[in-house]
């Protein structure tokens, strides 16, 4: 590198130094919060595994509705695309599908149940 | 007395994690506020947007918490950078596909470079408004011109320049060899002579 480039490193350095140090107050108490909820991660380091809850929650809920709904036999409705049409366009039906809803949430609190008393 | 010494010396050296995790902790966070503001002002030149450069400079904090706390001090600053700048490449990917789909939702916006954040700021040396207003302006013009860069140029002269990280650290930062980071550096200050002409010799 020529000593032409060297300075246009230098002044570019100089530059950015200058806006560094022109950082407002606001800026840095940001960054000072930032830096404290990285450290707050070395005191929890096992909390990383609480995030995926809820997701897996989702999850499982989505497996059981899948079980109870989904296998082969008479009241298959996810298999059977002339009957999703009929319940679609049926007024009865829709409450049904919003019943699926609750069935839904009604097992997951059977399996949270079950959880708890394992 | 002697035995109260030996219970005491047994007691200290009984949880040493504790004491290893706080020593730690604070060597972390003086690491932390020594490299935040350079790292913000640098992911801020990366993606010209201050809010998305402080939460990129926060996942960083966090992300080298969260794996890299374990490692020796001087590892830290290249690591940190090199999930900083991942952070940006990401970011600049994310940009890219957001875009694509909303140019058919909706009329491209103007470019918005009214925005001086550097003449916004007050000026702790206590310069005249003609010396600020000068500064900013080469500040502008070299921020914009390195923002221009090709992603790896801008990163090998950003690391290099503003952080000051060897050839070496830059290679860890960006995920290269040092022959990568020398001819990306190379023809970063070429390219930034070129256009920021006569004012910046």
């Amino acid at each position: 590198m020529n000593k032409t480039d060297q300075q246009l490193a230098q002044q570019a350095k100089d530059a950015f130094d200058r806006s560094v140090d022109g950082l407002d107050a606001a800026t840095l108490s940001r960054l000072n919060r930032a830096r404290q909820a990285a450290l707050a991660e070395l005191e929890h380091p096992n909390r990383q595994w609480q995030r995926w809850m809820p997701a897996t929650g989702v999850a499982a809920a989505v497996v059981l509705v899948m079980i109870t709904f989904g296998g082969p036999g008479e009241n298959n409705v996810i298999s059977a695309p002339a009957t999703d049409l009929d319940i679609l366009l049926s007024e009865e039906s829709i409450e049904m599908i919003e019943d699926l809803e609750f069935y839904s949430w009604l097992d997951t609190q059977e399996f949270e149940g079950n959880g708890d008393l394992g | 007395m002697t035995e109260d010494i030996s219970v005491f010396a047994v007691s200290c050296t009984a949880k040493p994690t504790g004491g290893r995790t706080l020593q730690k902790e604070r060597q972390l966070g003086e690491f932390l506020a020594e490299v935040e503001r350079r790292a913000l002002r640098i992911a801020e030149i990366g993606v010209r947007d201050r809010d998305e450069a402080l939460d990129l400079v926060q996942d960083a904090m966090i992300k080298l918490t969260r794996n890299y706390a374990s490692h020796d001090r001087e590892e830290w600053t290249p690591l940190f950078y090199r999930i900083l700048q991942n952070g940006i490449r990401d970011w600049h990917r994310r940009q890219a596909v957001r875009n694509r789909v909303m140019v058919w939702f909706q009329k491209a916006k103007p470019a918005d470079n009214d925005c001086d954040v550097i003449a916004a700021a007050p000026d702790p040396a206590g310069r005249s408004p003609d010396e600020q207003l000068e500064n900013a302006e080469a500040m502008q013009d070299m921020e914009l011109a390195v923002h221009e860069l090709p992603s790896r140029q801008r990163e090998a002269f950003m690391l290099r320049t503003f952080e000051g990280l060897n050839v070496a650290g830059t290679a860890v930062a960006m995920g290269c060899s040092e022959g990568t980071v020398k001819t990306h550096y190379s023809r970063a200050v070429h390219t930034l002579r070129d256009k920021l002409g006569e004012h910046w010799q």
